[in-house]
């Protein structure tokens, strides 16, 4: 047993963690950013009791971060012993939810503790039926439990929801928020980097912390931060095989195309569903030259792929359907790559 | 790859000795056509010859035209239901002269094809053809004895043909084999002739596809492919018939026949699609109706009804079959469909990667879809591009990733550098 404590210690000092994970806020002192959140939240921290709530905004915005800092603050370091966190997107259907969240609330609770907290991420995904029986759920447990509901656009979430819920919006975080705070991580990591490096980051990522984190860590890791790495860094973590199919497949080469296909689904474990959705993506993104009226024709098979993926058996089959199509359509049009 | 031509045409009999056996209905035929050639029309103008299939009954006609200097006019039974192409055809094949004042056959492959009640047009109208033709009318058909082709019957001279034996597919596979100078063990053209059961149009094929596959043909190559009996085909030959069939039934007889399971009959279209067809149009509609067919599968999956599989069937067979703009015999070589070798590989990656994303997930507080979109691609740079490998060691280790997941994550070559420290640090 010892022989293996000292194991888990010294992987412990090898392990390198991702910067997403090692310099997210612990604490809602340490969020940097969302000041009129951060105060309301500490103040039902104080108070020892809050109303459910809804965190609405943007990806990378610190919406699951306030989250678990709030339950940190509220409970102390083995928080998770009071916090559920549910998926919505994860978890398979509102009955999963259902049971999980009814053996979740009937332990009971010290009496130091007003509340426990179910986390539900991503509470837009779920269907209106399924909200319904949600906000049943939430009204059951009322008495020991508060919701936490987190969402990238509240207006999916239904009315009696959002009117149950103090809602929180957050925004988009400012450049000079993002690129203070990537230099701070490369202070504590010792990483060379340029400052215009940073603000190509945060204009790459929109305002989404954690990408523009994730993407700092990419490009300390393959060399000096400079602005060609960062692009090199999003050009490889954005690979153009689904572009190159499309292109190949317009020029005709079906089984070029369909080998790009596969490797697309063996080297990236991608499935259909992945594939169409990034499809769709490039119709639109201008790379790819087409007449305007055939790219809501793809659009439009596209869908009708995504469709047939649902209803049908195997991925690939309805891809090479897709691709078949796309080549038929550029020998129609006379497809230059 | 380059289409070769298929060596049951090269190897058609040129002369009606050539013709293997069926010494009978030789005599019975050429007797039948010489009266024609003296100029008299014969009692009956039309003859059916009807045997199993690739016993020669074609063979034996285009033998006769090449030796009388005939010229044959095919026609395809189902086009005989509208009445305009009866009128065309009465009109230009049966009564004009030949050009370059030919004599002509006018030829019926496959009648039995049309039996049925939908096809009472046909039948019709054959007997129209037969009743103003100046020319002899050749049929044929495996199976000439249903009700409705009984007008046909009694309108025909009647020819059969018998099986082949094995004695006789041998010796036609021999004389192919020395004519391609291929490396034949008589015991291995044995095993192709027997298991062809008189049907030497698919013996050919198959010493075709292991001749051509393999430089030789060795009685281990044929035991490994020429395995299937009692009407079940090998997948090759299931395909090709699927692929060059004539009419629905047979289209879809052919997959039937397949020794495959369902689900790995779509993959084996799915392969060969593009094998057989060109043509970008042709091929779209290929794959239009076997993505119907695996509508109709995800449905049987799902629900667990089985009366959707016939649905399926016409669309991965004949839907796919017919998706050819015209009909000509094509030669291609159906091999093991890539994907089938990859099937283990494809479910191994994707589950890799949810194992990642789990993993992941709960670590960065963040659902497993968000990591696979948001994490995931920039994890990979790491570890494919990182300038010391040692750092995704250690990220490995943060995460209990498995061997497996670095292998996915880093691609097989980077894999190794980034073990190499992974491996070390496990021990410590």
């Amino acid at each position: 047993m010892i022989v293996s404590e000292e194991k888990a210690r010294s992987r412990r000092v090898l392990a390198e963690l991702l910067w997403a994970e090692k310099y997210r806020p612990r604490t809602l002192d340490e969020i940097v950013n969302q000041d009129e959140i951060v105060a309301r939240l500490k103040k039902f921290v104080e108070e020892k009791n809050a109303p459910h709530l809804l965190f609405a905004g943007p990806p990378g915005t610190g919406k699951t971060t306030a989250a678990h800092c709030f339950a940190h603050d509220l409970y102390g370091e083995d928080y998770h012993r009071y916090m559920l966190e549910l998926n919505a997107s994860d978890e398979r259907g509102i009955e999963v939810i259902r049971s999980k969240v009814k053996e979740f609330a009937r332990a009971k609770l010290p009496g130091n503790i007003p509340f426990k907290i179910v986390l539900l991420d991503e509470a837009d995904n779920m269907t209106a039926d399924a909200q319904q029986a949600l906000r049943r759920l939430m009204e059951m447990y009322t008495a020991t439990t508060r919701f936490i509901l987190i969402a990238n656009y509240p207006s999916k979430i239904i009315e009696p929801i959002q009117s149950r819920c103090a809602v929180f919006r957050f925004t988009p975080l400012k450049k000079e928020d993002v690129v203070s705070r990537l230099k701070w991580i490369c202070e504590q990591e010792k990483v060379d980097c340029e400052e215009n490096a940073l603000e190509t980051i945060y204009d790459i990522s929109e305002g989404d912390m954690r990408r523009a984190i994730n993407i700092l860590q990419a490009a300390a890791a393959i060399g000096r931060v400079t602005v060609d790495t960062v692009y090199k860094v999003v050009g490889l973590a954005h690979p153009h095989e689904i572009r190159e199919m499309i292109k190949l497949a317009l020029a005709g080469k079906f089984t070029e195309a369909r080998n790009r296909l596969r490797t697309l689904m063996i080297n990236y474990g991608l499935s259909g569903n992945d594939i169409v959705k990034q499809i769709h993506r490039e119709i639109f993104s201008g790379e790819i030259q087409l007449p305007e009226e055939y790219k809501i024709l793809i659009a439009d098979y596209t869908g009708e792929i995504q469709f047939r993926l649902v209803e049908g058996a195997d991925d690939e089959i309805q891809l090479n359907a897709f691709i078949a199509r796309l080549a038929f359509i550029g020998k129609k049009l006379g497809y230059k790559a | 790859m380059a289409r070769r031509i298929p060596w049951i045409i090269k190897y058609r009999p040129k002369r009606i000795d050539d013709v293997e056996d069926q010494d009978k209905a030789k005599a019975q035929f050429v007797a039948w056509l010489k009266q024609w050639l003296s100029g008299k029309t014969p009692s009956k103008k039309a003859a059916l010859l009807y045997g199993p299939a690739g016993c020669g009954k074609t063979s034996l006609v285009e033998a006769a035209a090449h030796e009388y200097g005939l010229e044959i006019v095919e026609m395809n039974a189902s086009d005989f239901r509208r009445r305009s192409d009866i009128e065309r055809i009465a009109g230009v094949a049966a009564v004009q002269r030949s050009l370059f004042a030919r004599g002509k056959i006018i030829l019926l492959d496959e009648v039995d094809g049309i039996s049925g009640r939908a096809d009472q047009g046909a039948v019709d109208a054959i007997l129209r053809l037969i009743e103003i033709s100046r020319y002899p009318v050749v049929m044929t058909a495996n199976d000439p004895w249903s009700q409705s082709l009984k007008p046909i019957r009694d309108a025909s001279l009647l020819i059969p043909f018998n099986r082949l034996t094995e004695r006789h597919v041998l010796n036609v596979l021999k004389k192919i084999c020395a004519a391609e100078r291929l490396e034949c063990e008589e015991e291995a053209l044995r095993i192709i002739a027997r298991r062809s059961e008189g049907d030497l149009r698919s013996a050919i094929n198959d010493l075709q596809a292991i001749g051509e596959g393999y430089g030789r043909v060795t009685r281990a190559l044929v035991q490994q492919l020429v395995t299937y009996r009692n009407r079940e085909y090998a997948p090759w030959d299931a395909l090709r018939n699927m692929f060059n069939a004539k009419y629905i039934f047979q289209a879809k007889m052919a997959l039937s026949q397949a020794n495959l399971d369902y689900d790995q009959v779509l993959l084996w279209v799915n392969e060969h699609i593009p094998t057989y067809y060109k043509d970008p149009e042709e091929i779209w509609r290929a794959y239009e109706a076997l993505s119907r067919a695996d509508v109709y599968m995800g449905r049987i999956r799902k629900t667990g009804s089985w009366e959707f599989l016939s649905y399926a069937f016409e669309m991965a067979g004949p839907g796919v079959a017919f998706a050819r703009k015209q009909y000509k015999y094509r030669w291609a070589k159906f091999t093991m469909p890539e994907r089938i070798k990859l099937l283990a590989k494809y479910k191994k990656q994707r589950e890799t990667r949810e194992g990642i994303a789990m993993a992941l997930s709960k670590r960065l507080a963040t659902s497993r879809r968000t990591v696979k979109r948001e994490v995931l691609p920039y994890l990979r740079v790491i570890f494919r591009n990182a300038k010391n490998p040692e750092y995704a060691a250690r990220i490995a280790l943060a995460y209990g990733f498995t061997e497996e997941m670095i292998r996915f994550l880093a691609g097989e070559d980077k894999a190794r550098e980034v073990l190499a420290y992974y491996r070390k640090y496990a021990r410590k």
